[in-house]
């Protein structure tokens, strides 16, 4: 059983099997250094790489150090921190769930610590919420295995013989809410009769997404108890240096569209002309001025510039893809990401030199305030026509 | 308004209630219920954050005020009567859907008539139940004409009432067709290849369900409409849409003559010509088949909506609930004309005359004094459009 909890601390039956152990968390962090590092490598690897790292040997020394490591990024107290470090937990999970399903097929070792569908459906709730969908008669048939072909990323991809399951709508729409892309909007799928059909595959991602929740759920713990703190703050305090070493907290706050990185240039531009673009490339845009210090309302305004745009719809994507809540939920996509999705034009030379959109233009303000120290924030002149 | 209409509509929205029977919704001990009372001034201000602890029996509760409207939330909450939304602790709450002919594409405002409006109103009404129903398969619905312009309709399915905001506003879009892409109808197969033959990839509408069923349908039975004319006028049918010219519309109409069963079957991506028009079937399928709700009324989960079997303070008429199996028979200018309201005529000075449909019957109403069945001089005094006349003493 602990090998079961040590690849998911994150089961209710993990969590209960630590409080059961009567374990005290102040106790552990003071005496038990093999569980505080494992904990800080926990969330070191989600911020360097989106992984958790290497489990530790002893299984006990991995299950604790997940509550340790969630108390260490409740100490940092970033949002952005909980939400990498929720991420890569999930990340982590899906990995491990895909391997153990697909290892049912063969003949799983005695200490099996696998974890299996239904009893990963029932973890969250899900089994009345799913079922199998009824195999479709005349499908093409194609012998078991016998295409090499990858299943491409994209959700609307299968191969013929991934079964498909119906997923109520009630359960859906939560789990596929932070997914990216159009295909898990709901009205880009073939729902009928309350259910949506997804495939085993997209139904692995929605489970990573309820991991994820689960991880960051009451995160970050509003008060720490203060020999728990004492005992983590040579931990979080390198954390925190991590995270802003990375940068992912710096405040821009400043708005010269001149300066934008090709990339986002084109879209805006692309807005402006009041075409539509396709999601990616609306949430990239959206994603990056929210970004560096935007409100939905200058938003707004920047895309109607020369535009014949419908303003409530803008509004409303707009909204959707900062989320109401807090201003920069989303951050913005990576070079390789926008390159990816064919949104990386007109590079240049400092194109060459950063890996990232928000790096670009940090360099350029950086660059234009050493030159002559005037920047014209677009936002003032914004405000000069409003007085009028 | 003048103090004697206003007088006077208080003192019939009690009798109303006197003698109506109003069904509270579900657990109204969990809801906030707010109420617009009939006082003077323009800032006539809603009262709200009242909880049933708070206010007491509903139907006691209305014949006591008689208030001009009345409201309960589609949120369920803790403490309903707590003055913040934090401090009322949100449970779940109803779906709600409103359909409101202000709101409406093909409602000409000051062009339609009343009624022209509601039964434009009605048809999306017919179109978001179709969703509602078959697609998304709700259970426990209640359909409400809103004693104004327009329906509701409340789903209390358990399902989904603890759907926050940033999930109803999918239902929305999805209902309002909103960022379809005809591409992501599109399932890519992989079939792997029998004997020597490499796997292939077979693109797929998927047929059975949600918008790409709506818009099979529509393609397939547009198809067959253009299979039945001689070619000519067919050639012409297919040009008529963007992007597709002679040479398109040939290729189109050879490739929909040999492949019709694989089209059936969903199979749209044949043949270029006929992929490109279905894509632009996408289009027409929203444009036709959505219903265009309001949407921050579905979105929020603390919304305020009338109380079915109350009267709208500006008409007179009644909230009244709407059996399904009676929605195509219902029509909302007789049936929710209050029966206490009919048989009598009474005097008001009309100030803005015009055509009235009320009751089964269309007036023309003049200005100046004159007696017209109370029904209609308690909608017009409602609207604002006729005062009270005075009383010339007993
Ligand atoms: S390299 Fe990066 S910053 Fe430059 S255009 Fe491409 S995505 Fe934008």
């Amino acid at each position: 059983m602990d090998a079961l909890y040590a690849r998911y601390p994150f089961l209710e039956a993990a969590r209960e099997a630590v409080a059961e152990e009567a374990v005290d968390l102040a106790t552990v962090v003071e005496t038990e250094p093999a569980v505080v590092e494992r904990a800080a490598s926990r969330v070191e690897w989600a911020l360097e790489t989106g992984e958790v790292g290497d489990p530790a040997p002893d299984n006990r020394v991995e299950l604790l150090s997940y509550p340790v490591a969630r108390v260490l990024v409740s100490l940092v107290g970033e949002r952005v921190l909980v939400r990498r470090y929720a991420r890569a937990e999930a990340a982590v999970a899906h990995e491990r769930f895909v391997a153990d399903l697909a290892d049912t097929t063969e003949l799983k070792s005695v200490d099996s610590s696998g974890l299996d569908l239904d009893g990963l459906l029932a973890e969250f709730d899900l089994t009345e919420s799913v079922r199998e969908a009824p195999s479709l008669a005349g499908d093409a048939t194609s012998p078991a295995g016998g295409s090499a072909t990858q299943s491409p990323a994209s959700a609307t991809a299968r191969s013929s013989d991934e079964s498909t399951y119906l997923l109520e709508v009630g359960a859906y729409l939560p789990l596929a809410a932070d997914c990216w892309g159009d295909e898990w909007r709901l009205v880009n799928r073939a729902l009928a009769d309350g259910e949506v059909p997804v495939t085993e595959t997209e139904l692995l991602t929605l489970l990573q997404e309820a991991v994820g929740s689960r991880v960051a759920e009451g995160l970050p713990f509003p008060d720490v108890p203060d020999p728990i703190a004492d005992a983590l703050e040579a931990e979080a305090a390198d954390l925190r240096e991590l995270v802003a070493e990375l940068e992912l907290v710096r405040e821009i706050d400043t708005v010269v569209p001149e300066l934008f990185p090709p990339c986002m240039k084109a879209l805006l531009d692309d807005i402006q002309k009041g075409e539509h673009l396709p999601h990616h490339s609306r949430f990239a845009i959206t994603a990056f001025l929210s970004s560096i210090g935007m409100t939905t309302d200058e938003i707004v305004e920047l895309y109607r510039v020369n535009s014949a745009f419908g303003e409530q719809m803008t509004r409303y994507q707009t909204d959707h893809i900062r989320g109401e809540t807090s201003p920069t939920e989303y951050s913005p996509p990576s070079c390789a990401t926008m390159q990816s999705y064919g949104d990386c034009v007109n590079m240049d030379d400092l194109c060459e030199r950063i890996p990232h959109p928000m790096a670009y233009y940090e360099q350029r303000l950086d660059d234009a305030e050493d030159e002559d120290g005037e920047i014209e924030d677009w936002r003032e002149t914004l405000e000069g026509e409003a007085a009028e | 308004m003048e103090e004697r209409t206003r007088a006077y509509l208080r003192g019939r929205f009690r009798d109303y209630y006197r003698r109506a029977e109003i069904t509270p919704p579900p657990a109204p001990e969990s809801r906030e219920w707010g109420y617009i009372p009939w006082t003077t001034g323009p800032d006539t201000r809603m009262i709200r954050h009242r909880s049933v602890l708070d206010i007491g029996d509903i139907e006691t509760f209305l014949e006591r005020e008689r208030p001009r409207h009345v409201y309960y939330s589609a949120g369920l909450y803790e403490d309903p009567g707590a003055n913040s939304m934090d401090e009322k602790g949100w449970q779940r709450s109803d779906l709600v859907f409103d359909l409101d002919a202000d709101h409406l594409p093909g409602v000409t405002l000051g062009e339609d008539s009343y009624a022209e409006m509601l039964a434009t109103c009605k048809d999306a009404l017919r179109r978001l139940l179709d969703f509602l129903e078959d697609d998304f398969g709700f259970e426990n619905m209640e359909i409400v004409f809103s004693g104004g312009r327009g329906y509701h309709v409340h789903v209390r399915d358990e399902r989904i009432r603890h759907l926050e905001r940033e999930h109803r506003r999918e239902i929305v879009d999805y209902v309002r067709g909103i960022g379809l892409e005809f591409d992501h109808l599109i399932e890519t197969e992989t079939v792997a290849g029998m004997g020597r033959e490499t796997p292939t990839e077979r693109r797929i509408l998927r047929t059975s369900g949600g918008w790409g069923e709506r818009l099979h349908d529509r393609f397939v039975s547009f198809l067959d409409d253009l299979l039945a004319m001689d070619e000519e006028a067919a050639l012409e049918r297919l040009q008529s849409f963007d992007g597709i010219g002679e040479g398109k519309a040939t290729a189109a109409l050879n490739a929909a003559t040999n492949n019709r069963a694989a089209i059936e079957a969903g199979n749209v991506t044949v043949h270029t010509a006929i992929a490109q028009l279905a894509q632009r079937f996408a289009e027409r399928t929203v444009e036709a088949e959505n219903a265009p709700i309001d949407e921050p009324v579905t979105t929020d989960t603390n919304r305020l909506i009338r109380l079915p079997g109350s009267l709208h303070g500006g008409s007179s008429l009644a909230v009244r609930r709407i059996d399904r199996a009676d929605l195509t028979d219902f029509d909302p200018l007789v049936d929710a004309v209050p029966e206490t309201f009919t048989g009598h005529e009474i005097r008001v000075t009309v100030d803005r005359g015009g055509p009235v449909e009320l009751g089964g019957d269309t007036f023309t109403v003049t200005e100046g004094e004159q007696s017209v069945p109370e029904h209609v001089a308690m909608f017009l005094m409602a609207r604002g459009r006729a005062e009270k006349e005075k009383e010339t003493g007993a």
